[in-house]
């Protein structure tokens, strides 16, 4: 029983320590990063690169989503907006929940799954395979170089994909209500353009720019502290991911705590 | 001149102990040692890449772990290193890979650097693999191209991790030749890690053997040759009974 208990208070401790070091390490990583914005010192080519292989080619993934998301809730409140005759809160209700939780979330837990794993398997693949000690040995500052653009690239084009997200998340539930439950397309945006408010919007545009700091900060963390070669790629990709989804609703908590 | 006075370096375990080495200007040192003798972590503490815990690493009479960050880039310019595993940037083809660090240094002229690239590609028998990428590559390949990368600037210092590694013997005897006159036409300082000790010793100036983190032995290359310390001797003319 004692060393049960032993064994149990070991295996906590390494966890808090874990957490402790990754959380750490992360926010070492975003000073370190932040030193390097003022005066800005980034690699003005390799920001572009990012910016379009981690937006513009996520936008077919997003765009989908998005879709059937709007599509979902409005089936979802298909029932009780019928029985209350509530048709004309369709545009009301999807567009508050789009705006503020639904798109913001969704979007950034595809964007982590695609872009966020990919750049920890990028970055950890370089750094076992020494690539990134060959950028130190060339002079070559690894965070200006590869680091920074892509956390930029990462927390830019998430704001922008949720735009582009909500929008089409909207366009389903609007096709949505008027296919399932008869209310004018019309109808629909009367209620989403007299209900909603600007700082609705803003208030999911200022959480997808925290989840893409938050994605980028833990897909880079978990790329560069990589160790035991090829299969601690694959650890850290799975570490990033969970620390990321984890990060996102850590932060979703937060930040709608704040920005009531 | 590569100054290493008494470093000390430790990870989980202590792989660095009390290090002391110089190796002169022009000189062409082979670093030899069996496996986690810590030769690739004096190799890296050598680049600046690791700094360690005590001890002091002089290069161009700096001493590198003391420089912030801006003084030790202008140390590495003057440095080139080829990997252990090669470190290609997967992203860039050959000859991107090869012209990198030129540019890097500010040679803009692409006459120049497409010539020194196709030079370099030629020395290490892969002219025609301009724009193949590293992924299409063997492991010997690989292992070219990463040589002609380590000696396109003409660095004064050049440390090599294992430069035939998986390379067969002719190729490798090419590349242990081809290193050694690109050496003496650059008057550089070479640190050269190798497993392949009976290549390296056609080459080398000096040789120092690691065992354990520790520097066993440092003196010429024939000194090293006919070395009466059990270890040395075992290890140098690759005997199977010792203390090894």
């Amino acid at each position: 029983m004692a060393t049960e208990e032993e064994g149990l208070s070991a295996q906590t401790g390494r966890a808090v320590l874990s957490l402790a070091t990754d959380v750490g390490g992360a926010a070492v990583l975003a000073g370190r990063l932040l030193r390097r914005m003022a005066p800005p010192r980034l690699d003005g080519p390799e920001l572009w690169r990012n910016l379009h292989r981690m937006g513009v080619r996520s936008l077919p993934i997003v765009g989908v989503t998005a879709l059937f998301t709007g599509g979902i809730m409005v089936i979802q409140a298909g029932v009780l907006i019928r029985r209350f005759g509530a048709e004309g809160l369709l545009g009301w209700g999807a567009g508050f929940a789009t705006l503020r939780e639904v798109g913001p979330i969704l979007i950034a837990l595809m964007f982590s799954g695609r872009v966020g794993a990919n750049n920890t398997a990028e970055l950890a693949t370089m750094t076992v395979t020494e690539q990134i000690d060959a950028l130190e040995t060339l002079a070559i500052d690894p965070l200006s170089y590869l680091i920074l653009p892509r956390v930029i690239a990462m927390v830019v084009m998430l704001f922008v994909l949720t735009i582009y997200g909500d929008v089409l998340a909207l366009t389903g539930a609007a096709f949505m209500g008027d296919a399932l439950l008869g209310v004018s397309t019309a109808t629909f945006w009367n209620g989403f353009l007299e209900t909603i408010r600007v700082w609705d919007m803003a208030t999911g545009l200022i959480k997808s720019a925290l989840f893409g700091g938050v994605i980028a900060l833990s897909s880079s963390h978990f790329g560069l502290a990589v160790t035991g070669g090829a299969p601690g790629v694959g650890r850290a990709v799975n570490a990033s991911v969970v620390a990321s989804a984890t990060g996102i609703f850590v932060c979703d908590y937060l930040a709608t705590y704040v920005l009531q | 001149m590569i100054e290493v006075t008494k470093v000390w370096k430790r990870f989980a375990a202590p792989v660095l102990c009390d290090v002391t080495l110089t190796v002169p200007t022009g000189c062409l040192y082979g670093l030899i040692g069996p496996g986690a003798a810590g030769k690739s972590v004096l190799l890296k503490c050598l680049a600046g890449l690791l700094r360690p815990e005590r001890g002091s690493v002089r290069l161009f009479g700096q001493a590198i772990e003391a420089l912030d960050e801006v003084s030790l880039q202008a140390v590495r310019n003057r440095v080139g290193m080829l990997f252990q595993n090669n470190a290609l940037f997967d992203h860039l083809t050959v000859a991107e890979n090869i012209a990198f660090p030129m540019r890097r240094r500010g040679i803009t002229d692409e006459s120049v650097i497409a010539a020194r690239v196709a030079d370099r590609l030629r020395a290490v028998s892969l002219a025609g693999f301009e724009q193949r990428l590293p992924g299409g590559l063997s492991g010997g390949q690989k292992k070219r191209v990463g040589v002609a990368r380590a000696t396109v600037t003409r660095a004064e210092v050049v440390l090599y991790d294992e430069p035939a590694a998986g390379l067969d013997p002719v190729t490798s005897q090419k590349i242990f030749d081809l290193l050694r006159r690109e050496q003496q036409e650059a008057g550089a300082t070479v640190v050269m890690v190798s497993s392949d000790i009976d290549r390296l010793l056609t080459v080398t100036d000096r040789v120092g053997m690691m065992l354990d983190g520790a520097l066993i032995f440092d003196g010429t290359t024939a000194e090293a040759k006919g070395s009466l310390h059990p270890v040395v001797k075992q290890f140098v003319h690759g005997e199977v009974d010792g203390p090894l």
